[in-house]
């Protein structure tokens, strides 16, 4: 499989532990790759080092076979980007600031960005200024979405978007992948990244914590356990079963997340009454705050 | 900011006063009569000259009317800014959101530019008068704080006026637009009163003309109560509509909301083709504040010129020792080097502060993400630092045009003959300096955006009065030489090659560093 993206040693040191470091990340062709983390985690620095609007303090980015950085001007007639700050237009039309980066891109037809405008039900009639958060963001998926690239790089691509046109956007990045596009989200939202993610990375304090399968990483639970007994429950026997974390006792009920084997667990409960025993397995949610634990 | 350069105003004509008008009363009979032949010529700009012999009368005419309308001009800005800018930057809403009260808001902003403005006029009437001692005719203070009350009550009037017309559209810019346009009207009401044209009782409309009828530093003069209480009621009054305004409307809306017309949606980008190409679509999204330069230059430009012939009688031929002195060291003989120093310095001066009005909006692309979006485009950043500089060239090719054109129609109406080749030579030497500017204006924009338009603007202010003192106080050619101006030369009368060739030098070697800059920096931080 041949790589889209390919992070060696990838740092920015903006100082004070602020940044991200020591990237070392592999994306393939073809694929949607989740880049997850909480504010400040280092996704958008991340970002930006990919398109080349800032420069690495070390290591190096490789995408489609070129230096993110050296080559960043060859590198944007394959690549549509949706930036995490949507940027001020002010009194523009959305079709004059359409109109003013077809120019600069040279391969944005009427034809394309009418198709994509219509999924998005947006009115490029009307201004900038004039449009809400959700029409914003709108509009720069449509500038990413309309020239077919071959790689999207989306930062936090349904901020703003209500679940109608989530759902449109979800439609579109299926239909990119349809074409053999790329595509690299950063998201903090856990659902959209579930719905079309192939792959998934979380950062968290400008490092990468883990990359997986989706269904890998559900396989890192962790289950989610709760127990309900008849009687007072055996708080110190469960206390002392290894693997058994974020313990929570209310009442007769005890609630935490089991990671291992569940040999000792019933073991410990084989002599106390058990009226409920529930086992599942997590959410991305959960894990993803297990990661932040 | 404002308060230091009208106050660096104040000192300069306190202190220049001194300097020309001489020292004995015969001198100063002989620059009384000079200046009110100049005043009767200005009396739609500036208000009726009196005791012009005098430090306080010279004062009163020459620079607390000027300093006036710098005021009324910062309270525009400052009343459409508190009114509509807070808003359009959400400031607005996160202060409601807090639990503050609009009626409370709008208190606080009002009370906050009376206590600044109050501050700053009493500073600027403060180093004025420090001037004026200088001069050894120090101004009474009990008349100089009446005229600062004075100026105070209408610089409010004026902010308060803003403020209703903020309320009235969506936008900081349309406020701006349409409060100064109202403004100006109400200003040159009183000018063509002034001036002779019958207005009748309409005149009493005009907040500077009830601003004008207090003249407390003038013999036998005082503060119009009346008319400042006026005017601080009207303030008042303005006010209280500005509230009513503010607490019946919708954050982000208008006071009166009109149905749009618009029923057909656009899915297309939009046709114009300027939009599409290199330089030019720069250019196109500038084209209201291009256009609206070269019309206010070319209206300035007219007016100058109409001038000449006067200002050339007046001061040219005048008794006092200085201003002749002045004449010759400009190089002004005839009215076409009038037409030449004059007109083209001042043109020099507003064509670097179009630039840097432009420097400003290259800074605030970095900081509103337009550029970070231009960049996810196929663009080098070096193409993006040449276009820019390259639009801003056409742009200030098309200002200087338009004014160049209302300078040699307006000469050519009121008989001065203007040497064509050399006239057109002149007008298109002003584009090496606009080039320069630029280029170290995105020198410093890719170092340190923030500090861009200081940098520039001082270096146009500096550069304007260094030109213009030198020749009047006879200060050493080096004081001249500092100014970017210099190197212009005066190609109305000889060509300088040389200043042309430095001046693009300077702009190539700005761009380079720009480049070099730009390419090396991370973009939006």
């Amino acid at each position: 499989m041949t790589t889209a993206i390919a992070t060696k040693g990838l740092t920015k040191d903006y100082g004070s532990g602020h940044g991200i470091f020591d990237l070392d990340l592999t994306v393939a062709e073809g694929e949607v790759f989740g880049y997850l983390g909480p504010n400040g985690a280092g996704k958008t620095t991340t970002i930006k080092l990919l398109m080349g609007l800032i420069h690495a303090t070390r290591g190096s980015a490789t995408i489609l076979g070129l230096d993110a950085d050296r080559d960043a001007v060859a590198l944007k007639h394959k690549i549509g980007y949706v930036p995490g700050e949507l940027p001020l237009f002010g009194g523009w039309r959305g079709s004059e600031i359409v109109a003013y980066i077809a120019g600069l891109r040279g391969d944005l037809t009427d034809s394309k960005v009418e198709t994509v405008a219509k999924r998005l039900d947006l009115d490029l009639g009307r201004k900038y200024r004039e449009y809400s958060h959700g029409n914003k963001q709108k509009l720069a998926l449509l500038l990413a979405f309309a020239p077919q690239p071959a790689l999207l790089i989306l930062d936090e691509p349904t901020s703003g978007l209500d679940p109608l046109h989530q759902q449109e956007f979800y439609g579109l990045v299926r239909d990119a992948r349809g074409h053999g596009a790329t595509i690299f989200i950063s998201s903090h939202v856990l659902s959209e990244v579930e719905h079309v993610c192939d792959r998934v990375g979380i950062v968290r304090d400008g490092h990468l914590a883990t990359v997986g399968q989706l269904d890998q990483l559900a396989g890192m639970r962790a289950h989610r356990v709760e127990i309900v007994f008849a009687g007072a429950p055996p708080i110190d026997r469960i206390r002392a079963i290894p693997g058994f974390e974020q313990l929570a006792v209310e009442d007769h009920r005890v609630s935490g997340m089991f990671r291992g084997d569940f040999e000792p667990l019933l073991a410990a409960l084989a002599s106390s009454r058990v009226t409920k025993f529930e086992s599942r397995e997590p959410s991305l949610e959960e894990i993803f705050l297990g990661f932040y634990k | 900011m404002t308060g230091l350069v009208v106050a660096a105003g104040g000192l300069i004509n306190a202190v220049g006063f001194a300097q020309i008008a001489g020292d004995n009363p015969a001198a100063r009979a002989v620059f009384a009569q000079q200046m009110e032949l100049l005043a009767r010529q200005l009396t739609y700009l500036l208000p009726a000259p009196a005791e012009l012999d005098t430090m306080a009368g010279y004062l009163t005419w020459r620079w607390f009317g000027s300093a006036v309308l710098i005021y009324a001009f910062w309270a525009l800005l400052a009343g459409t800014g508190a009114g509509r800018g807070d808003e359009e930057r959400g400031l607005i809403e996160l202060w409601l959101s807090t639990g503050a009260s609009r009626l409370r808001l709008t208190a606080a902003r009002v009370a906050g530019f009376a206590v600044v403005a109050a501050v700053s006029i009493a500073f600027m009437l403060a180093v004025t008068d420090v001037g004026a001692a200088i001069g050894r005719e120090p101004l009474p203070l009990g008349p100089l704080a009446f005229e600062g009350v004075a100026m105070w009550v209408l610089t409010l009037f004026v902010f308060a006026f803003a403020l209703v017309v903020a309320q009235l559209v969506t936008t900081r810019r349309s406020a701006t637009g349409i409060a100064g346009v109202v403004v100006l009207g109400l200003f040159m009401l009183n000018a063509a009163a002034r001036s002779g044209v019958d207005v009748g009782a309409l005149r009493w409309v005009s907040p500077f003309y009830l601003f004008e009828r207090s003249t407390p530093l003038l013999q036998g003069g005082s503060l119009d109560a009346p008319a400042t209480a006026a005017l601080a009621l009207g303030a008042f009054v303005l006010v209280v509509i500005a509230v009513g305004a503010f607490v019946r409307r919708d954050i982000g809306g208008p006071l009166f909301r009109i149905a749009s017309g618009k029923t057909r949606v656009e899915w297309r980008p939009a046709g114009d083709p300027l939009l599409r190409m290199p330089v030019l679509a720069i250019v196109d999204q500038q084209r209201v504040w291009t256009v609206a330069w070269a019309l206010g230059l070319a209206v300035l430009a007219g007016f100058l010129t109409s001038t000449t012939k006067v200002m050339v009688d007046a001061l040219g031929n005048s008794n006092i020792p200085m201003l002749r002195a002045y004449f010759e060291r400009a190089g002004i003989n005839v009215y076409a080097d009038f037409v030449g120093v004059i007109w083209f310095s001042t043109l020099l001066l507003l064509v670097s502060l179009f630039v840097v009005v432009q420097v400003n909006g290259w800074a605030a692309d970095d900081a509103e993400g337009r550029l970070e979006m231009i960049l996810s485009a196929p663009v080098s950043r070096g193409r993006v630092v040449v276009e820019r500089i390259a639009a801003v060239v056409v742009a200030c090719a098309v200002v200087v045009a338009a004014s160049s054109l209302a300078v040699y129609l307006t000469a050519t109406s009121t008989g001065i003959s203007l040497a064509g080749g050399r006239f057109v030579f002149a007008s298109a030497a002003v584009l090496p300096v606009a080039y320069a500017f630029a280029g170290v204006g995105h020198a410093f924009v890719g170092w340190r955006p923030r500090l861009a338009v200081v940098v520039l603007g001082a270096l146009a202010v500096v550069g304007y009065f260094a030109q213009q003192f030198t020749p009047l106080f006879a200060w050493p050619d080096w004081v001249n030489d500092v100014s970017l101006y210099a190197l212009y030369g005066t190609p109305m009368s000889k060509d300088d090659w040389g200043g042309i060739a430095t001046l693009i030098a300077i702009g190539t070697v700005g761009t380079a560093i720009a480049l070099f800059v730009m390419r090396r920096r991370d973009v939006g931080r």
